[in-house]
């Protein structure tokens, strides 16, 4: 599904990324762990068009798409639910899920909606509450309804825990887990190392703007490095 | 009472006025960030070419009043691409700058264009409704019913059509926007088209209302902005209410103090409002 090779980006003069592998197949869950400053972020920024990548290729279903201004990526069926939340604070909740699905134009939408609602009741509770009004866990659920509503093909999930209520974070955890389920191809961002192990099919270590370790969850999690680093034990 | 009527009904008219340059203003800067200092003199422009085409051209005014918002909706884009654009990425000061540059530009032109004759725009309108002791002159009607039906038209732009919610997405998060496929290029060309057009209509109603000559353009992004400021920056029903009131405000003075004081009035009024709400009539405490 995704094939990244030999990428390279950063901030204007500065390199974050020296030049990174990754794939992620069709209906797997992938996780990139590391430590902040590690290029996480600058990573899928870059997949996501934010970023313009300085060298390498990036695949999607094997059509080029690095170097594709943002929203035609989104339109190529990559989709992120970005760190933050990031959702439009005075829009009603129904209106931010409606955006989600800006950048299709089929008729299925409506009933994705409903969906939606019916996977997060919470949201249809709140459905003409302003977004902003909404507490941080009733927010992420949201930002991850929004970025379903666009059906991509990836979607990306940007430190979904960060800065949430541990029980809240369980929440996160356990609707990544049905997403995943349902068959949606998935690159996880995670501070939470052990939450994203845990999820993930496979997963990659990244220091310093370099892949160092690659293997399943399950590997990941037992590797004596990412044990003592990563995971606190 | 009905002296107070009376007032109240002149200053609706005005008001819907200063709503639409509000609309313009407000849009800009919640998407952009930038001060539209020009937008006065292109409204000035919209109603000196309406002067042009009917008193110079014999062509008759409901086929003027579209070419000039058309004209509107092409110098909106032209501004945006040619002006703002390439500032887009620069300091804001940049466009400051850009802002008040294109502000004498356009006040050139008109000025190269049109002259320096004060002109009115001639229309047949010339009947007076009498409303219960309240005098409505039939121009003054057609102004409020205008200004209303933009004013709804454009509210149902933005909440109920897909570029206006992205126009509303881009202004809230620009990046979150971007990530939901909204093409962030294209919406600033819509946002000036939209604003100019309104921006031209207002200009176009100053014009048959009361007079354009040099100056006056700039006299109205002034209330435009206060405006802003009154209702809150950014917001869209902030810009209505507070164009509103102002309008109300400076005709109340009028009738009641004194015409020559009726801007001093309405800015003492905006310096007491803003003392209670720094944020606005309906903008967002942050």
């Amino acid at each position: 599904m995704l094939e990244v090779r030999g990428l390279r980006a950063g901030y204007g003069a500065i390199e974050v990324l020296h030049g990174i592998d990754l794939d992620v197949a069709e209906g797997e869950c992938v996780a990139l762990i590391g430590a902040n400053g590690a290029g996480k972020t600058t990573t899928l920024k870059t997949i996501c068009g934010l970023l313009a990548p300085k060298a390498g290729t990036i695949r999607l279903r094997g059509r080029e798409i690095g170097g594709l201004s943002g929203h035609a990526i989104v339109r190529e069926g990559v989709t992120m639910c970005p760190e933050g939340r990031q959702v439009f604070p005075q829009m009603s909740v129904l209106k931010n899920l409606r955006m989600g699905a800006y950048a299709r134009s089929d008729d299925g939408q409506a009933d994705d909606l409903e969906r939606m609602m019916d996977m997060f009741p919470i949201l249809r509770e709140r459905a003409h509450q302003a977004a902003g009004t909404l507490s941080g866990g009733e927010q992420e659920m949201l930002a991850i309804a929004r970025a379903l509503m666009a059906r991509p093909k990836l979607c990306i999930f940007d430190e979904p825990s960060l800065g949430l209520a541990p029980k809240i974070v369980a929440e996160v955890a356990a609707t990544l887990g049905r997403i995943r389920e349902m068959g949606m191809t998935i690159l996880l961002v995670e501070q939470n190392s052990l939450m994203a192990l845990r999820l993930a099919d496979r997963a990659y270590l990244l220091e310093a703007g370099e892949i160092v370790l690659e293997g399943t969850g399950q590997e990941l999690q037992s590797h004596p490095d990412v044990a003592k680093a990563y995971l606190g034990h | 009472m009905i002296e107070i009527l009376q007032q109240i009904v002149n200053g609706i008219a005005i008001g819907g006025v200063y709503v639409l340059i509000a609309l313009g203003l407000t849009t800009v800067f919640g998407i952009l960030g930038i001060a539209h200092f020009a937008h006065g003199s292109v409204s000035m422009f919209g109603g000196y070419l309406t002067f042009f085409l009917v008193a110079g051209q014999g062509i008759p005014l409901v086929i003027a009043i579209p070419v000039a918002l058309t004209a509107g909706v092409v110098l909106g884009m032209a501004i945006e691409l040619l002006a703002y654009r390439p500032v887009r990425k620069a300091s804001h000061i940049n466009a400051f700058i850009v802002a008040l540059g294109l502000t004498m530009m356009v006040e050139g032109l008109n000025l190269e264009f049109f002259g320096h004759e004060q002109v009115v725009i001639p229309t047949s309108f010339d009947r007076v409704f009498n409303i219960g002791g309240v005098t409505l002159p039939e121009l003054r009607l057609y102004v409020i019913l205008a200004a209303a039906l933009l004013i709804a038209a454009m509210t149902i732009f933005v909440e109920r059509t897909k570029t206006g919610q992205a126009i509303r997405a881009v202004a809230e998060n620009r990046d979150a926007a971007i990530l939901m496929g909204v093409n962030v290029r294209t919406i600033p060309l819509v946002v000036f088209a939209m604003s100019t057009a309104l921006g031209v209509a207002a200009g176009i109603m100053v014009g048959a209302l009361f007079a354009i000559a040099p100056g006056i353009g700039e006299g109205l992004v002034i209330k435009g902005f206060a405006v802003l400021i009154l209702g809150g920056l950014g917001s869209i029903p902030g810009a209505i209410v507070g164009g509103i009131v102002l309008g109300i405000t400076e005709s109340l003075a009028a009738g009641f103090v004194s015409s020559a004081y009726k801007d001093v009035i309405a800015f003492l009024v905006m310096i007491f409002v803003l003392l209670f709400r720094p944020q606005g009539l309906l903008g967002k405490a942050s």
